[in-house]
């Protein structure tokens, strides 16, 4: 369980919230043509790395509000939220912060315990 | 065993006498006693039976480790599986001992015990595989459960407990010495403190032994005393006492469980404990050590506990378990029980160290010197011998020769672990000590501090810098606390994880897991089958799977694991600690969200009304809504359905649709807004009329349903399905913000706000110019799919003319405080035109028959408009909507998607199953072809005959073909496909 930073209310109990998956991904123009492919990968694909993530919740049962995050999908860290008009963050800006569990590969369950 | 009382302290009162039950026999303890010091005092020993063999059992420690001393609490809804070492006793309480029978005494499973040397690890895998599958399930695994286990599941268990959240920057888990030295730096600084402490009394290592002579000058005692208060009158710190953090999860989230009921038999109907969920900045661990035992033969009898336990039953409880135990150690932590016990008068049997006579503490020489205590050094014991008690031990000197010592009680120390649990489960790293032992934390995955001998730190040395240097980063005051011991200080340890027995089938006597049965011939197979991974070999064995975890035993393994495989213990690794600590009660988990708080109940405004007249409800969602209604106790449900469906055909029903999603959408942009929602155009649709509507997902499946009436190209209303309307809000709501944000439009549920009465049938128009005087109702005044906003009574409605039977239908839109006075009037003016109520099942059979589609019934999640046969709901002149561009990939316009059709039986006379294949072949032979399936089906007497709606593959060009549908007797029903309606297809009912 998270706690987590509504741009709108301000820090609240991760029940309140809604997760919305990826966040900045563009449904393309309904009055241009669209290729198969295109509206396909807007559709169905999302990213679903381990590590650093944008990522869109909604605050809903507070102020019904959608905002874009930032979060650590190995750690469930929400680093940074903002609002939809905001610029994205750079990721760069988080490196210090970001870790696997520690001793853990890269890819993996991190299931130990000891470092090797 | 025979035990003494000692001196009175402050944790315990010898003239409070309590009277408890134990195995129906009544005993006496005293206010403050555990169950188990109350039996230790009563000279009870033998407290349960072991879970495979069924061997006689006792107290083995004085805390949360203990794996043997389960009991089940009769008297507080047979609880199971309690510590009889932490729960404490009151007036009247009674406790049975477990996995017995006929009586702990004389237990008929303990036969298990003569066979143990065949049921090792893997017995059960290995043995009732055969003859047949069957046997497993009918006769081996019934047979097991009885015969193995611990308590038995209590039958009617109610506890309560509350959920509490904390949102503090320090949590200090544990008020032991360094906890309260810990939250001591904190006292009046600008941070939260939350202090966690799991016993009633603060002070741990200051209770519990002799080993702190003085604290600043001052009895350990006072100091206790002074620091509690400065704590207690301190304005940011929090004391939670009998609260045991059972859970560290990631970004210091920790769950504790508070005991409200300490000491007393929980109230019923009164909360008994709390679930603290607490979000904290930094957790500082706090939480000490548990000491480690030893494996030898028959190390599970009755009469042998930890030494550190038996001291604290001393310094606590002021009770010696034996006037004098025989005490066996490899390390210097046991100095102290002897230093108590010559305190107390008292006098060890003999003190058996593995370690040489050189590296013994000089001191702790000098004081069996002078005491007279018989040393072994270089010692170790064989084994332990007894019935149903030890009796007597073989110890092996440093000669070699064997002693026989004979001695009611044995005081085991093979070390001490830092309770390292909580931050393994926090993802910190551990690191192999080798000069101690053990396991100790290294490095920390989140701001976690560990202090005291939680982080390793055996001696009391360093105690002032590492508390100040560890809290450095608060800028907190700085501590100088002074200490004496009346021990020597530095920990030191020799390896010795096990003694060999003095034959080797006897190793299946030396136990390494005592609550699972383990043994360590069970190890040492589990390895020689090539379950040498640590991970493996707990699994295999089941070491360490016990509701104790293995707190006293699982390091232990691992070095007898690593020295059989001659690695580093290192390299062996542990296995992972995972939540609870200790086990945790699924009602405090549940807390109050159970019975009739565990989801929201939805009624209609005319709820009473449909109590009143003998209404059955069926579940939608959260609401409960009527689902027939039974005119007299006799009628079936199949004659409720035929009767309130005849009638809507013949003259008028009423349905109570107030459960209908309703959300009204406004603002400059509204009409833009609705039409890139829906399928629908609403560009040319005039005001004050109304559309059936269809909203799809971005990938073209049909997701919701619904009437959108336009008020204004500013003003619409929409309705949607009851389960559908939290989703359709939503949906709006995302896309006004994320994709559209440059439209000026807001939408807001009303589906509380307002009642909705759906009157259908034949009947219906002269009910409504009765019912509403001023209302002209006639076809050309009030057409199908219009709407018009009236005044009744001062009551302001809406009545729109629609339709979900087939038949001439108005819905009416009444404010919810005034719903059930326009209702009552309805029943009184429609009773002369045979006005009935119907419910839900009625309503779903009527629209059947006139082909209307469910959405969520007789669509899952594939279906498009097209497949429906809608396509003519779809505005293609539109540029864009939801999910238009996917009606046209490549998938959504193959021809042989599955598509709506009727299904009529070819044989009037035969019955159709909702859920059934549509297949082409009479004889069902696999692999069998699967057309699809159908999605609704009933009986109707308006046709005569059953009827379905179906989804079937290429469907729509198979209409007037014949086809098959399986039943559930695995046979066949030759059907006819039809087109999907079955009752007045030209409209001529609905639209006159």
């Amino acid at each position: 369980m998270l706690i987590i930073n509504c741009p709108y209310c301000g820090p609240r109990d991760q029940s309140e919230f809604s997760n919305g998956g990826e966040a900045h991904v563009k449904r393309p123009d309904g009055s241009k043509e669209i290729g198969d492919r295109e509206w396909g990968e807007y559709v169905f694909i999302r990213a679903n790395p381990k590590g650093l993530f944008y990522e869109r919740w909604v605050h809903t049962h507070g102020c019904r509000k959608w905002f874009n995050c930032v979060r650590d999908t190995s750690t469930d860290e929400i680093l940074v939220t903002y609002k939809l008009d905001e610029k994205k963050p750079n990721l760069n800006n988080f490196k210090s912060v970001v870790k696997t569990p520690s001793g853990e590969p890269e890819v993996g369950s991190g299931n130990f315990t000891v470092e090797k | 065993m025979k035990s003494i009382n000692l001196k009175e302290n402050q944790f315990i009162q010898f003239h409070q006498k309590i009277s408890f039950k134990f195995d129906g026999v009544k005993y006496f303890g005293y206010k403050g006693d555990t169950i188990a010091s109350a039996l230790l005092r009563n000279n009870i020993n033998l407290v349960g039976r072991s879970f495979k063999y069924h061997r006689p059992r006792g107290i083995y420690t004085c805390g949360i480790e203990e794996p043997n001393a389960l009991v089940q609490i009769i008297s507080e809804y047979s609880e199971p599986n309690t510590r009889a070492t932490i729960k404490k006793i009151y007036e009247g309480m009674e406790i049975e001992s477990q996995n017995r029978w006929p009586s702990l005494e004389n237990d008929f499973g303990s036969i298990n015990n003569l066979f143990s040397p065949i049921f090792t690890a893997g017995f059960y895998y290995k043995t009732f595989m055969g003859p047949h599958k069957k046997f497993w399930k009918n006769l081996y695994e019934p047979l097991i459960r009885r015969a193995a286990g611990l308590g038995k599941p209590p039958k009617d268990f109610k506890g309560i407990s509350n959920h509490i959240h904390h949102n503090v920057d320090v949590t200090i888990i544990g008020g032991g010495l360094n906890g309260l030295l810990a939250a001591k730096s904190f006292i009046n600084s600008n941070y939260d403190v939350l202090l966690i402490e799991f016993e009633e009394q603060l002070g741990g290592i200051i209770n519990n032994s002799n080993k702190i002579s003085l604290i600043d000058n001052k009895e350990p005692k006072d100091w206790l005393k002074e620091t509690i208060q400065e704590i207690e009158e301190s304005k940011n710190v929090k004391i939670l006492k009998n609260t045991l953090v059972t859970t560290y999860n990631y970004i210091n989230h920790l769950i504790a469980i508070e005991d409200r009921f300490v000491g007393y038999k929980p109230i019923e109907g009164k909360v008994n404990s709390t679930l603290h969920k607490i979000r904290t900045g930094h957790t500082i661990l706090c939480n000490g050590h548990i000491e480690r035992f030893l494996s030898f033969q028959n190390n599970d009898l009755p009469g042998i506990m930890l030494s550190s336990s038996f001291e604290k039953y001393m310094c606590r409880y002021g009770l010696a378990p034996s006037k004098e135990p025989v005490i066996f150690s490899n390390n210097s932590n046991s100095n102290s029980l002897v230093y108590s016990l010559i305190k107390a008068g008292l006098k060890p049997k003999a003190y058996i160290d593995s370690r040489s006579g050189k590296e013994i503490e000089p001191n702790l020489f000098d004081l069996i010197r002078r005491n007279d205590v018989p040393l072994y050094t270089n010692s170790q014991i064989k084994g332990a011998f007894g019935n149903k008690k030890i009796e007597k031990i073989l110890v092996e000197d440093s000669s070699g020769a064997l002693n026989e010592v004979k001695c009611d009680c044995l005081c085991l120390s093979g070390g001490i672990n830092p309770d390292v649990h909580l931050f393994t489960q926090s993802k910190g790293l551990l690191d192999w000590d080798e000069r101690d032992l053990t396991y100790k934390p290294s490095k920390p995955f989140q701001p976690t501090i560990t202090l005291g001998s939680a982080s390793g730190q055996f001696n009391f040395d360093n105690l002032n810098s590492d508390v100040n240097e560890k809290l450095k980063t608060f800028k907190v005051k700085n501590l100088d606390v002074k200490l004496e011991l009346n021990t020597n200080t530095k920990y030191n340890i020799e390896k010795l994880w096990e003694v060999s027995p003095q034959k080797k089938s006897l190793w299946a006597k030396s136990f390494i897991d005592l609550q699972n049965d383990v043994t360590t011939k069970d190890i040492r197979q589990a390895i020689t089958e090539g379950f040498d991974r640590i991970e493996h070999l707990k699994r295999y064995t089941t070491n360490s799977m016990g509701t104790d975890q293995g707190k006293i035993s699982s390091i232990n393994a691992l070095g007898i694991v690593s020295d059989l495989l001659d690695k580093k213990v290192n390299e062996v690794g542990t296995t992972i600690y995972r939540p609870p600590y200790a086990p945790l009660s699924f009602s405090a988990i549940a807390g109050r969200n159970c019975y009739e708080f565990y989801d929201p109940e939805r009624k209609s405004p005319i709820h009473n009304w449909h109590l009143k007249n003998g209404a059955i409800f069926e579940n939608v969602g959260q609401w409960k809504r009527p689902w027939y209604f039974q005119i007299n106790k006799d009628e079936s449900m199949h004659d409720a359905i035929q009767r309130e469906s005849i009638n809507v055909r013949e003259n008028a029903g009423i349905l109570d649709g107030s459960t209908l999603g309703k959300i009204e959408i406004k603002g400059e942009d509204a009409l833009e807004f609705m039409n890139l929602i829906y399928t629908n155009s609403f560009t040319k649709m005039k005001q004050g009329s109304a559309r059936y509507a269809l909203m799809l997902g971005e990938d073209g499946m049909v997701k919701d349903d619904g009437i959108i009436c336009k008020i204004s190209d500013q003003h619409f209303i929409a309705t949607t399905t009851t389960g559908g309307a939290a989703t359709v809000l939503g949906c709006m709501e995302e896309y006004a913000q994320t994709e559209w944000p440059n439209l000026k439009v807001f939408m807001n549920s009303i589906t509380e706000q307002y009642a909705t009465f759906n009157i259908s049938g034949p009947k219906t128009r002269e009910i409504m110019k009765k019912a509403f005087p001023n209302i002209k109702f006639s076809n050309e005044e009030f057409p199908f799919m219009t709407f018009q906003f009236h005044e009744f009574n001062g009551i302001p409605i809406r009545i729109l003319r629609a339709s979900f039977t087939g038949e001439l239908g108005y819905e009416i839109y009444i404010p919810s405080n005034s719903a059930p006075k326009i209702w009552d009037n309805i029943q009184s003016v429609g009773k002369e035109f045979g006005l009935a109520p119907y419910g839900t099942e009625a309503m779903h059979l009527l629209r059947a028959e006139k082909g209307y589609i469910i959405v969520g019934q007789d669509t899952d999640g594939s279906i498009t408009p097209i497949d429906l046969g809608l396509s003519w709901m779809i505005g293609k002149s539109k540029k864009d909507f939801l999910g238009k561009r996917s009606l046209t990939r490549s998938d959504t316009i193959r021809e042989d998607r599955k598509q709506l059709v009727g299904i009529i039986p070819s044989n009037k006379a035969d019955k159709l199953e909702e859920g059934q294949h549509i297949i082409l072949d009479k004889e069902i032979k696999s692999p069998v072809p699967m057309l699809g399936h159908i999605t609704s089906c009933y009986y109707s007497s308006t046709l005569g005959h059953d009827f379905a709606l179906a989804i079937i593959k290429n469907g729509h060009s198979m209409i007037g073909t014949k086809a098959y549908a399986s039943t559930s007797s695995m046979s066949t029903t030759g059907v006819d496909i039809v087109k999907p309606v079955f009752y007045d297809e030209d409209n001529k009912r609905l639209v006159s």
